[in-house]
């Protein structure tokens, strides 16, 4: 089994642009400027950055363009990983992996597109170069998105557990309460029910507010080994685990039942990675490109059982708070900004470190931190982040 | 229109797949070692690693695991289509085959209704799939 080496490296920096619809400069000037305020969070400098980490399929830098232009002349450890939200996590684990293996000392993970103004994925139809292997079997019929397949998954779901709208909709809902309070967040205002299900249809059953924002913006982290982060000004952030991998998707051969979260083999491997189980969790920010993707990874990651989400949240389960295990503390993708989930690992560091302010959670210790789940790719990964 | 249509883009492996389909047939990949059926195209069988695959003419049938409507327009192509829905069908010869394509029947589809391959010319060596709900067979309730 997993054989990842616990809590040898942390988050010892952190760092962001303004999240916008409009950002009005080019994804290198983003990402140039979220490396330099999260090296500088860490109490580092440009010059001690060896290795940089992205990935992405739309807007973005690879670190091949990134590296001269900081003046990084010798990186020890560079990738550019293909694919979305289900490999961000992956890129920080694998950071955390080169940094306890000592090929680098310190590694810039990072993420910036401008994701509204630039290449947008709900444009993501046209394609202007020959797609992805798989695209071939669902573009020419209209089938095309994330928005779609993750719908047919959400129905599968309300077929089998009776979930409704209305219960998308108080994901919806959670999201924004806890965006509201947060300055970085693109969608502060009150949001109702009447709102949710006013708004107009994407791909039924998604309305508009069971999707995630479209964002221009860019966050960075810096890993370094635990021993080093000791030295920084900064409560190291370990990384406890990190898991990431394959599951099924619908060109694997191996689904036969979307209503089956696929997180589940994800989840049991970063808790015995871990030696943590679902209750050890103080909180989680997860992947939340839509309200059914966070709805099926409470489940997914034992927060919940199979279809108990819609009760647990009347009871205010998943709130800042309210919760036993509050649930993306920042608002999420769906309201704080979509930055391909580097944005959680952001919050969660925050959080860890006492730093969140009106929206610090009273148990911060220990955050599970997910990526996308694992449709669309068949590929997921997940970290669990713990305070020294 | 076809000529409105975003086109499948075929690679070695799917050839035969779109010009089957603009030829009204489905076919479907069947490994001769293992007899497990692949879909989509693939240069290899998943269960036993053989190349030994042979393009074989399936029933068309199946029933539907789940759908969507789309409302919003993904590109210039499908303005003229929405809303529309998209079935996701399980191809009565295996049960984790999930085969997506749009439906045409004017009636609203449901979990377990049985639905049959309507292939669709685009070009001489492209089709498309879309499904239709099937008359002669059972439909099962919408609870099923």
């Amino acid at each position: 089994m997993s054989q990842f080496p616990r809590s040898e490296a942390a988050i010892a920096g952190i760092g962001c642009t303004e999240f916008s619809k409009d950002s009005g400069v080019s994804v290198f000037t983003l990402a140039a400027r979220a490396v330099k305020a999260a090296i500088g969070d860490a109490g580092l400098h440009v010059r001690d950055i060896d290795g940089l980490a992205t990935f992405g399929t739309n807007d973005s830098i690879g670190p091949n363009f990134l590296a001269p232009a900081l003046g990084v002349k010798n990186l020890n450890f560079y990738l550019n990983q293909f694919l979305g939200g289900s490999v961000s996590m992956s890129v920080v684990g694998q950071a955390a992996l080169a940094v306890s293996a000592g090929i680098a000392d310190c590694i810039v993970c990072y993420r910036a597109l401008n994701g509204r103004s630039g290449q947008r994925l709900s444009g993501a139809g046209a394609y202007t170069q020959r797609p992805p292997w798989d695209i071939q079997f669902k573009a020419s019929t209209g089938y095309v998105v994330p928005a779609q397949e993750i719908a047919m998954a959400a129905r599968a779901h309300m077929i089998r557990y009776g979930t409704t709208n209305e219960d998308l909709g108080e994901l919806a809902l959670l999201s924004r309460r806890h965006a509201m309070d947060n300055e970085r967040a693109m969608m502060r205002k009150p949001l109702t029910m009447e709102d949710y299900l006013a708004s107009r249809w994407i791909v039924e059953p998604f309305h508009l507010f069971d999707c995630c924002l479209e964002t221009d913006g860019a966050v960075a982290v810096v890993v370094v080994s635990s021993e080093r982060a000791k030295d920084l000004p900064h409560r190291p952030v370990h990384v406890r685990a990190a898991a990431w991998g394959g599951g099924v998707n619908i060109v694997n051969n191996g689904t036969t039942d979307l209503s089956d979260s696929p997180a589940r083999p994800m989840a049991h491997k970063l808790y015995s990675t871990a030696g943590l189980g679902p209750s050890d969790m103080d909180f989680a920010e997860l992947y939340d490109c839509f309200t059914y993707t966070l709805l099926s990874q409470i489940e997914g990651f034992g927060l919940s059982q199979p279809g108990e989400v819609p009760a647990m949240l009347a009871d205010g389960a998943f709130g800042r708070g309210t919760g036993s295990t509050p649930v993306n503390t920042h608002g999420g993708l769906l309201s704080e900004g979509y930055i391909h989930g580097m944005n959680h690992v952001f919050e969660a560091v925050q959080q860890i470190r006492g730093d969140a302010g009106h929206r610090q959670v009273d148990r911060h210790d220990v955050a599970l931190v997910t990526g996308q789940l694992g449709y669309v790719s068949g590929y997921s990964s997940a970290l669990v982040l713990e305070g020294a | 229109m076809a000529d409105m249509r975003v086109l499948p883009l075929p690679d070695q492996d799917s050839e035969h797949y779109w010009a089957a389909l603009a030829n009204g047939r489905l076919e479907v990949q069947q490994c001769r070692e293992c007899s497990r059926w692949t879909w989509p195209a693939r240069p290899i069988c998943s269960n036993c690693q053989s190349e030994n695959l042979a393009w074989r003419r399936v029933s068309g049938l199946g029933e539907v695991h789940s759908w969507v409507r789309t409302h919003n327009v993904y590109a210039p192509a499908f303005a003229s289509l929405v809303p529309y829905i998209t079935v996701l069908v399980r191809l009565e010869e295996q049960d984790d085959i999930l085969i997506p394509g749009r439906f045409l029947s004017d009636v609203e589809p449901h979990q377990g209704m049985r639905v049959r391959a309507v292939p669709e010319r685009l070009t001489d060596e492209l089709g498309e799939l879309n499904w239709v709900m099937d008359p002669s067979q059972p439909v099962a309730p919408a609870s099923a």
